[in-house]
């Protein structure tokens, strides 16, 4: 094994040491809430970051494919009392094929018309969940739904559901790794970097974005799932568009192109407006303020600064 | 010999510009090919025909037999038909070894759900995959700068990693477009050397370039374009004497001097 | 969500022709649609002079009415100034947004560019909601609203003013663009940015101008939709998202196809809620955003351009 192999799975351990060390500690349900959020968070910017960080495409659509996967396994579980595993299987399949079709035009072009194409999108399924208030409950949302078991004994408390959440994270991650250090994750790298020339090796570019979309699409319909059978209960309000723009910005801020950036991206940003609730009234003014000088003065992302990554201008110079 | 790459009739306008006109070409296998002219002959862009980037208005390429045109890039590098180019693309935040690698991706397997898993296969092919890799650098004189990001080579060094990356995968024809413009004296000889080692291996080179030292002393045929058309061809001492090319090279100019 | 208000129809309880129907129905989706079309005009002026999909156009929009509001109800000044004092003072935030967050961005990436738009706009957003509030304001029309009746659509002066003003707007662009030295300067820098630099433009300025006109064009629509909806500290978000759907219709970058995607789009979304059902009103745009991806990335005015290499 490489040495950079070596050290992904030191890394991995000694995350996997402090996750099963923390509930010790962190007895209070609120903030193995917190924790259990942070989770499902990391494992849709884990595979965002695969299609930003590796391919250079941006998705603003993902908290749809959040959501689709919810409210898929909601109400594949809730109205038709499907046994959750099954449901969550089939939302992701579910979930994969939407982001096909989505990707397979936008992806062929040059140029960002995935984030136009995934911007439209998200604002669509959120006027669907709003509207379609015999299947989905409308604005109030969807309730009833059972939580996930493990060999018959429910996931229900909050403990629980880290192991799982947690668990879920760690195999995501490195599900993602194997893919980034293997010849298809080098085919990522190179296809956004000199398309021209990664064609040329034997890259095929468009099936390669296409796939990397679908793969991400999958990671955020999983966490939906998940969340839906943690909370019981899921409205349309928490997948709208901005909370893809939140998911893709724990990309940058954390480090695109880095799997540790996803993870602190989103532990970092999932609390930081409940925190900022001590200054109420300022909060979206701290909020926007913060993101605004990371994004203007450390664009490289924190993991990125941290391992004293060099800005790299790119683009047009003006 | 037979013809690996054989190009008939092939003509490209951009507007009002006829930058193909009608070109026949034909390339062996263990040979090299060069391909000259002034700027604007047409030069680059019969590579980029041949090499899927720019779609001809009428012609035909093929490659070992097979009709080729129009078939997208990454399907020519699995039949092995690579390329370098001109202006560089290198993948500057990759480091050099994973340049090389990403060479290999026409000849290696492997989809997104294997990766994934990591499965056996892939494990040893990567090994494999990595062993090619670090002997082509040592062929190029990169393996000392193996683990340096590609964008922080000298010039020099970045052109040879272009071969490098499309020599990895043991193709059968290279296409390279001036591989050693920006090079000094001894660059040039050297890479000129490291050439006539690929042909060698029996893989047919077709070779665009302006450096008529070079051309001329490696070279088993070389071909004239002007103007988009095909005026000459021959062996380099036939080129050397050949009238129409003399004048050709005396209108264009500064690089008459090369050519004694 | 804001949405249009319907214009009352001739003579409420009576029965309206089909006819009288379509022909209300065409003239308020090409009133949105003039409005959508300035917000389309203001996205592509940014576009073309950084490549970068600005998502602070709604707010710019949002800002209009708000400043339009305290300068008429707190500052009690008449509307011929305060309007274009809330167009200009917008046009200054756009110039500080390029001056303050976009040129001393240290990456200049597009990717990045862009996310530093929307931290502006959550910024932005809460700005405007700590000192306007929450609640909805509301701003005067132009002139009275006496309803006036043509071919069989009632309209007020209000949509007269939008198209009318709108129409104005982009005359007045088209001869910035094409007879003033910084019009030209400005499209030259959206051209071939280094040749123009070579020419001794200073494409930062012409970047800054960019932002300010694109905060006038986004603080004009303000001014002139908001008496037709309401006035809040978020109206500019869906606006700003229906006037990016008309640009991309148009053909992304191009002012003749913001222009005719803006009133294209109008139509579209007014004749659907009129004719099928107005539940899914806001989905519409969007529905057509991606048919447009899908089929006519291009747009509908627009070339599909090649890469030489």
């Amino acid at each position: 094994m490489t040495t950079q192999g070596k050290r992904f799975f030191l890394a991995l351990a000694a995350l996997a040491a402090v996750l099963a060390a923390l509930p010790l500690v962190v007895t209070n349900p609120y903030y193995l809430n917190v924790l259990n959020v942070v989770a499902l968070n990391v494992l849709v910017v884990t595979g965002l970051n695969l299609l930003i960080g590796f391919a250079g495409q941006i998705s603003l659509g993902h908290a749809a494919f959040f959501g689709l996967g919810a409210y898929i396994s909601g109400i594949l579980t809730g109205t038709h009392g499907w046994e959750p595993w099954t449901a969550l299987v089939l939302a992701a399949a579910v979930v994969a094929l939407v982001a096909l079709v989505i990707g397979m035009p936008t992806l062929r072009l040059e140029g960002n018309y995935l984030v136009m194409a995934t911007l439209g999108f998200n604002l669509i399924v959120s006027v669907l969940m709003l509207q379609l208030d015999d299947i989905t409950g409308g604005p109030s949302g969807y309730t009833g739904i059972p939580p996930l078991t493990f060999f018959g004994a429910p996931i229900a408390t909050d403990l629980s559901f880290y192991w799982l959440a947690w668990g879920a994270v760690l195999l995501g991650l490195l599900l993602a790794r194997n893919l980034v250090h293997s010849r298809v994750g080098r085919g990522l790298k190179a296809l956004h970097e000199a398309p021209l020339a990664a064609a040329a090796s034997g890259v095929p570019i468009e099936s390669y974005k296409v796939k990397v979309f679908v793969v991400s699409a999958v990671y955020a319909s999983v966490a939906g799932s998940l969340y839906a059978h943690y909370y019981g209960i899921i409205t349309p309000k928490t997948f709208d568009i901005f909370k893809s723009v939140e998911l893709v910005t724990m990309c940058i801020v954390g480090g695109m192109g880095s799997l540790w950036g996803g993870l602190f991206g989103a532990a970092l940003l999932t609390p930081l407006p409940q925190l900022l609730a001590v200054v109420e009234e300022y909060k979206d003014i701290f909020f926007g303020g913060i993101l605004l000088l990371l994004l203007i003065f450390l664009p490289q992302g924190l993991v990125g600064w941290l391992e004293g990554k060099r800005v790299r201008p790119g683009g047009r110079a003006f | 010999m037979a013809a690996l790459l054989t190009i008939k009739g092939l003509s490209v306008r951009f507007g009002g510009l006829q930058a193909l006109d009608s070109l026949d070409l034909e390339a062996p296998a263990g040979a090299i090919t060069a391909l000259i002219g002034p700027n604007g002959a047409g030069k680059t862009t019969a590579i980029n025909c041949v090499s899927g980037v720019v779609a001809p208005n009428s012609g035909q390429v093929g490659f070992d037999g097979r009709a080729v045109l129009g078939m997208a890039g990454y399907k020519l590098a699995r039949l092995g038909l690579t390329r370098t180019f001109q202006n560089l693309q290198v993948f500057g935040l990759m480091n050099v070894l994973e340049n090389v690698m990403v060479g290999m991706h026409a000849a290696s397997r492997g989809g997104f759900a294997a990766a994934m898993l990591r499965l056996p296969l892939l494990r040893r092919q990567e090994a494999a995959i990595r062993a090619r890799a670090e002997e082509v650098l040592a062929f190029f004189g990169l393996d000392k700068v193996a683990h340096q990001p590609a964008e922080e080579l000298a010039y020099g060094d970045q052109k040879r990693l272009e071969l490098a990356r499309a020599l990895a995968g043991r193709p059968r024809l290279m296409l390279l477009d001036e591989p050693v413009a920006g090079l000094n004296a001894a660059e040039t000889h050297e890479l000129g050397r490291l050439i006539v080692k690929i042909k060698e291996q029996g893989i047919g080179v077709v070779l665009v370039e302006h450096d008529m030292g070079l051309v001329m002393r490696i070279s088993d045929q070389v071909a004239v374009l002007s103007g988009g058309r095909l005026i000459a061809r021959g062996t380099p001492a036939q080129i050397q004497q050949d009238p129409e090319v003399i004048r050709i090279y005396l209108g264009g100019g500064e690089e008459f001097g090369l050519l004694a | 969500m804001p949405r249009a208000r319907d214009v009352p129809g001739p003579g409420e309880g009576v029965a309206v022709s089909f006819g009288d129907q379509l022909a209300q129905y065409v003239v308020s989706g090409l009133t949105t649609g003039a409005v959508y079309a300035l917000v389309a005009l203001g996205f592509c002026l940014i576009y073309n002079a950084t490549r970068v999909v600005n998502f602070a156009q709604g707010d710019f929009l949002s800002l209009g009415g708000l400043m339009a509001y305290s300068f008429l109800g707190g500052a009690g000044l008449p509307m011929v100034l305060a309007f274009p004092l809330a167009v200009a003072s917008v046009a200054l935030v756009g110039a500080l947004l390029e001056r303050l967050a976009i040129r001393p961005a240290r990456s200049r990436q597009v990717m990045v560019l862009i996310f530093i738009t929307i931290a502006a706009s959550i910024l932005m957003r809460g700005v405007f909601k700590h000192l306007w509030g929450k609640q909805a304001l509301a701003l005067p029309p132009l002139s009275p609203e006496t309803p006036m009746h043509l071919l069989g659509a009632t309209f007020t002066p209000q949509n007269l003013w939008v198209l009318g003003i709108t129409l104005v707007a982009i005359v007045a662009l088209v001869w910035f663009f094409n007879r003033t030295l910084t019009g030209k300067a400005m499209r030259a820098t959206a051209i071939n940015l280094s040749a123009a630099a070579l020419m001794g433009i200073d494409a930062h300025r012409m970047t800054m101008y960019s932002f300010a006109l694109a905060g006038a064009l986004g603080a004009l629509a303000g001014v002139l939709i908001t008496p037709i909806t309401s006035l809040s500290y978020e109206v500019g978000v869906i606006m700003g998202l229906k006037g990016f759907a008309a640009a991309v219709l148009g053909g992304y970058g191009s002012f003749l196809g913001a222009v005719v995607g803006g009133l294209a789009l109008g139509l579209i979304e007014s004749l659907a809620a009129g004719l099928i059902s107005s539940v899914y009103k806001d989905a519409v745009a969007f529905v057509v955003l991606l048919l447009v991806l899908f089929l006519r990335p291009g747009g509908l005015l627009g070339v599909k351009s090649g890469d030489r290499v």
